[in-house]
Order: structure tokens, then C-alpha cells, then sequence
């Protein structure tokens, strides 16, 4: 599966960094988290509870950045283990750039899912995937004083 | 698989319903047909601590008409919709689509409402009630509310009930005797989920057609009306040019999202192969 999508965020590019890497801002932001801790510079532990529908998957995994270059873009790989129901992993990589009205963050994210949830859940996989990250950014924006601006995303199953 | 072990209760009033889904809040959920939140369990996909069965609740039942609107209640299954006459003289759209549901297993004994509280977009019921305009009837701790269909389908398997409500029933206007409506899937296997879904009606004068209501499903995350090619489409003489433009309209107006097999593209190139079928067969 592939997501792709832009966010415009009312925010400054240093303050939408700072929250993208604050874990207090992550565990606010994140739909259904439950637990989250960074273990050294580059890795975060999270426990997620993902209801969608008529599932509710408690997830618990880890992310790995790289190539990060502070104020502008990084690169991270999670995986993550919901027990019975599956498991997912993949990759995303996040640019921030200055836009009119304040900071525009795009994301690109490869992610494979897995064991019953990729079974039952597969034909609607992206559109799950879409709504998470939509509620994320909603979130995210909340918690940094500002609001997200609509814009075009999309998603692709494979 | 087996379902992780759970509570069980069958209560006879809707107010008793209404308590214990209050009481168990995240741990409860609400069991009526039981065919989509059934295989979940088993597969351990989620594990509710308490299941409320409400077929006993008897202001959920039975199909009737009240004033000039038809009143279908939750717990009515889609095989009842499918053999009413009612429906079938009310609601004719409702009764065209009922058979593309699954099969006649599952047709016996998923619910109306159960669908459309459900709220999967590639489901027939909300796209048709979205079509007809429909109202939900819905009752919580304080009391009877309705939301129109179309405030009431949010996003993917989200409506505007709150978790202590329960849709009761539907009210939908009855149709006039100048209604035109249209229902067609597009599924590779009659009874499967369909690629994408048109579920339309307006009111018809020789070509021309007025108060056009195109819902397509199974191509978004809700069900979603073509309203710009509806605005075109409206109060004109339909011709080629303009079915063409109609077509090119509701392309782009939707914004398609892919599903495990098909891409957006093929949704949207789906999109105006419907509605090019569609308004044909209206004006034929």
C-alpha cells in the first residue's frame, strides 16, 4: 500500500519540526495512542489502538529515523505487531517547506500489512490508511496552535 | 477461529438497550443480524466484552408509511425489503437494489440499519438513502434526534451516531409518480462488494430531468453525490454533448480513492461508465 499526501499546516516550519520530534506533541497527535517513549535519538516505542470500523487492534511497534536534516525532511521505518490481528511495516519519508499561510509537510509512506487485519481488512486498507493520517494532521495542528488547510492526498492499494 | 469469550444480553425495551450501551460504553457493542460484526469477533478483530442483542426490541421493527414518508425500522432485513410491497410501490429504488447484497443467506439476516450504522462505503443501503434523501431516526440518553443521510455519513465507517445512540429507524419521502430511479453495480462476481456503485433517482419530463440525486459508492470513503453534475444535468434536455459533459463533471468532482485491486483511476473511469448507463436508461 502507498499513501502519499500533503498537509498545509498553519504553523512555522521550526515549530511543525519541533512538534513532528516532540513525543509529547506525537502521543497527543496520534489517533489511539496509548504509550510512547523515545528510546535514544532516532528510535520512538509506541502503543496504538486503532478502531476503524469494527476493529479495534492494539498495536504496539517501533520507528527508526534517518537521514534527518534538521528543519527540512527525514526519513523513518516502523513496524509494528498487533498481535492475532496482523502486523504492519514500511517506510515514510516527511519534507517540510515554507508555503503561503505557513508550512506545507509532505509524506510519502510504502507500508506492507499483514496476517488477519491484511485478510479482512485489505479492500480497505487505503481508505483506512487516508483517515488516520488525515486525523493525525488534524490533531498535529491542534496541538500546535494552528489548523490544517485542505489539500489534495491520496492513496493507493497494492 | 472462535470469538474471544463475552457478555450476553437480550433486552426487550429500547430504554434497556439504550442503558446498557450506556453502562458498557467501548466494551459494548450492539448485535443485530450480526453479519459483518460476527466475523470480526471470530477472527478476533475486536473483542468486545459485552454483546446487546436488540432483535427484541419491537419500535425497531416492521416497515410502514407514515404521512407521506415510508418508515423502515433497523431491525427490518434486506430479504424483508427485497419481498415488500410497500417498499417495492414507496421506495422502488430500495427494492431494485436489495438484490445485489450478498447473497440470500446473509440477505435473511443483515439489517437495514445495521448497514447503515455500519457505514461501509462500498455498502448499497447508504448510497440508496442518501439518494432518496432519507432521515435517520435516532434515539440516545436524551431522547429522539434525526439526521438527514447526508449529515449523517461522516467518513469511513463513521456516522453521526454517538456511541450511546442507536438508529431506530428511516424515514424516506414516498416517491411521486414523475420518479425515475436507476440501480447498478459494477462487482466481478454477482454478490460481491462492488468496484463502484451508482444508486440514482429524479424526477422525469420527457428528456428532461429535475431534482437529480446520483449517489455513487464504493469508490470513496463515504457514499458520495455527483452534485456538480447534477447542477449541469438538471432542467436540460439530455443529449449526447450533455450526458458527456455530466459524465466528464462527476470525474472530476469525486475524489476516488483506490482499493486493494483497483486503482483510482479505473474508479473514476467507473464513475462515468455508470452514469452514462444510467441516464440512458432514465430517459429511454
Amino acid at each position: 500500500m502507498e499513501l502519499n499526501g500533503e498537509q498545509l499546516i498553519s504553523a512555522s516550519i521550526p515549530d511543525v519540526w519541533r512538534g513532528l520530534n516532540d513525543i509529547d506533541v506525537l502521543a497527543k497527535s496520534i489517533p489511539g495512542c496509548e504509550e510512547i517513549s523515545r528510546v535514544s535519538p532516532e528510535e520512538v516505542h509506541a502503543k496504538v489502538m486503532f478502531k476503524i470500523g469494527p476493529v479495534r487492534a492494539r498495536f504496539s511497534g517501533k520507528l527508526v529515523l534517518s537521514d534527518v536534516v534538521p528543519d527540512q525532511s527525514c526519513s523513518m521505518a516502523f513496524e509494528g505487531s498487533g498481535g492475532a490481528a496482523g502486523f504492519a511495516k514500511g517506510k515514510s519519508r516527511v519534507e517540510l517547506k515554507a508555503a503561503d499561510g505557513g508550512t506545507l509537510v509532505s509524506y510519502t509512506t510504502e507500508a506492507s500489512i499483514g496476517g488477519k487485519l491484511g485478510q479482512i481488512g485489505g479492500r480497505l486498507i487505503s481508505a483506512s490508511a487516508k483517515k488516520i493520517a488525515d486525523d493525525f494532521f488534524q490533531k498535529f495542528a491542534k496541538e500546535l496552535g494552528g489548523e490544517t488547510v485542505a489539500l489534495e492526498s491520496d492513496a493507493s492499494g497494492e | 477461529m472462535k470469538a474471544a469469550a463475552f457478555d450476553y444480553v437480550k433486552p426487550k425495551a429500547l430504554s434497556d438497550a439504550l442503558s446498557l450501551l450506556k453502562q458498557g460504553g467501548d466494551d459494548a457493542r450492539l448485535i443485530a443480524g450480526g453479519q459483518t460484526l460476527l466475523a470480526t469477533l471470530n477472527m478476533r478483530l475486536s473483542e468486545p466484552s459485552i454483546l446487546i442483542d436488540i432483535t427484541d426490541v419491537q419500535e425497531l421493527k416492521g416497515i410502514s408509511v407514515v404521512g407521506d414518508k415510508l418508515r423502515i425500522g433497523a431491525l427490518v432485513t434486506h430479504t424483508e425489503i427485497e419481498n415488500s410491497d410497500l417498499v417495492a410501490k414507496h421506495a422502488p429504488l430500495l427494492r431494485a437494489a436489495a438484490p445485489h447484497i450478498a447473497h440470500r443467506a446473509i440477505r435473511n439476516l443483515g439489517t437495514w440499519g445495521g448497514s447503515l450504522a455500519y457505514g461501509d462505503p462500498a455498502a448499497e443501503w447508504p448510497a440508496c438513502s442518501l439518494a432518496l434523501q432519507a432521515t435517520m431516526v435516532i434515539h440516545g440518553p436524551a431522547g429522539e434526534r434525526k439526521v438527514s443521510a447526508k449529515d449523517f455519513f461522516i467518513d469511513l465507517y463513521t456516522t453521526a451516531l454517538e456511541p450511546d445512540e442507536i438508529l431506530v429507524a428511516t424515514e424516506i419521502p414516498k416517491t411521486s409518480s414523475n420518479q425515475v430511479f436507476y440501480f447498478h453495480e459494477l462487482a466481478r462476481r454477482h454478490g460481491d462488494y462492488a468496484v463502484a456503485g451508482l444508486a440514482a433517482v429524479a424526477e422525469k419530463d420527457g428528456n428532461v430531468l429535475n431534482n437529480c440525486a446520483f449517489t455513487f459508492f464504493s469508490v470513496s470513503s463515504t457514499p458520495v453525490m455527483a452534485t456538480a453534475a447534477q447542477d449541469l444535468l438538471n432542467g436540460k434536455t439530455l443529449n449526447t454533448e450533455l450526458i458527456a459533459a455530466a459524465v466528464n463533471a462527476a470525474r472530476d468532482e469525486i475524489d476516488a480513492i483506490a482499493d486493494i485491486t483497483n486503482s483510482a483511476e479505473a474508479k473514476k473511469h467507473l464513475i462515468g461508465v455508470l452514469l452514462e448507463r444510467g441516464l440512458k436508461h432514465l430517459v429511454a
